[in-house]
């Protein structure tokens, strides 16, 4: 079992799936600011100051750090970022359950909110955090070839805790 | 820099901090391309359709109103419906054309299907989706008129009454159970294709 999740091949597949999901979410919220402004809204954590900020300024970041990922780039830094996402929807997601908010998570697109989309957006985005989770794990094993790999070893130094594997 | 200069958190860090003021900016230059820019600070739908209701009762009391006069000729203007119409009352409405029928859903979802003989009136588009039906509604304020959007939880349709309430409509009502009642009891539906 550890074979195949340890596996170069699987982490490839891995970053490219999660990669390619990323860039989809931001896609579909890019060129509707103001509907993602309402869901986030919804969860009733932010100051109108902070909300439209926050709409304009995520969908770019996901397209960009997916992006990453799915080329293989500043893979190890571009998981963390992801993971640190993915556990702030997760805290946000939380909340709402608690509190007995209907929320529209609006990751892949506004929709209707409710507690039942709550749940099956933590639901998703707990599994997303395994699988970033993961890719920055495995990443410090296989350091990447070529240009990209000379051009990000200063920042993407090898954890010496990983080397084992 | 160099590969000791950086301990791998501290990198991490970094690049987060890199990335999401890159993202920020990418944001806000897009947004200045935008036919109607994301104002920086956010407005709640309430307040935006308030606004937009504002802009178009202040429009529509600039220039002379030939087309004001209420419309006498029948009687539907003198018929009085109740706040909220039941699945039977609104699918009788719609059966027998008493009047007019809104969907203030976003208007994609109107495109996929609504009700037969719906107007799309989304409340995420009130301002532009209003003017374009100003000439055909204006000319009888008393006409009975229901406004439904996706289900009992939404607030859309009865945002939408409110402001129609406010441009002077007299019978607006609400069908609260909306598109997934219709749909659940087998009625008719609608597309735009």
């Amino acid at each position: 079992m550890t074979r195949v999740f340890g596996n170069r091949w699987f982490l490839r597949l891995l970053r490219i799936a999660i990669g390619g999901l990323f860039i989809y979410a931001g896609l579909q919220k890019i060129g509707t600011p103001l509907q993602f402004a309402d869901s986030i809204a919804t969860f009733k954590v932010l100051p109108p100051e902070l909300i439209n900020l926050v709409a304009l300024a995520l969908p770019p970041f996901e397209i960009l750090v997916g992006g990453l990922l799915l080329f293989g780039a500043f893979v190890r830094p571009a998981a963390f970022a992801l993971v640190g996402l993915d556990a702030v929807f997760i805290v946000l997601l939380l909340q709402a359950i608690a509190r007995g908010l209907e929320v529209d998570c609006g990751c892949f697109g506004s929709g209707e909110p409710s507690r039942w989309a709550a749940w099956l957006s933590l639901g998703r985005n707990l599994m997303l955090l395994v699988g970033c989770w993961w890719v920055y794990r495995l990443a410090a094993n296989f350091p990447l070839p070529s240009a990209i790999g000379k051009l990000i070893k200063p920042l993407t130094p090898k954890d010496p805790h990983m080397s084992r594997h | 820099m160099t590969s000791t200069s950086l301990t791998p958190l501290r990198a991490n860090f970094l690049f987060l901090w890199i990335a999401a003021t890159s993202a920020l900016c990418i944001g806000l230059l897009l947004n200045q391309f935008r036919e109607e820019p994301l104002p920086l600070l956010y407005q709640n739908r309430e307040a935006r359709l308030q606004a937009a209701t504002q802009r178009l009762s202040s429009a529509e009391a600039a220039p002379a109103m030939p087309s004001r006069m209420p419309d006498t000729a029948g009687e539907k203007g003198t018929q009085t419906l109740p706040e909220f119409l039941s699945m039977e009352e609104f699918s009788a409405f719609v059966e027998n054309k008493r009047g007019l029928v809104f969907d203030a859903r976003p208007e994609i979802f109107h495109r996929l299907g609504h009700v037969p003989g719906a107007i799309s009136l989304p409340r995420d588009d009130f301002e532009n989706a209003y003017t374009a039906l100003k000439d055909r509604l204006e000319a009888n304020k008393a006409q009975p008129i229901v406004v439904y959007c996706s289900s009992s939880s939404c607030e859309d349709s009865k945002l939408v009454r409110d402001s129609l309430r406010s441009l002077g409509y007299t019978q607006v009502a609400v069908f609260n159970g909306g598109w997934a009642e219709w749909t659940a009891a087998g009625k008719p539906e609608e597309t735009n294709s």
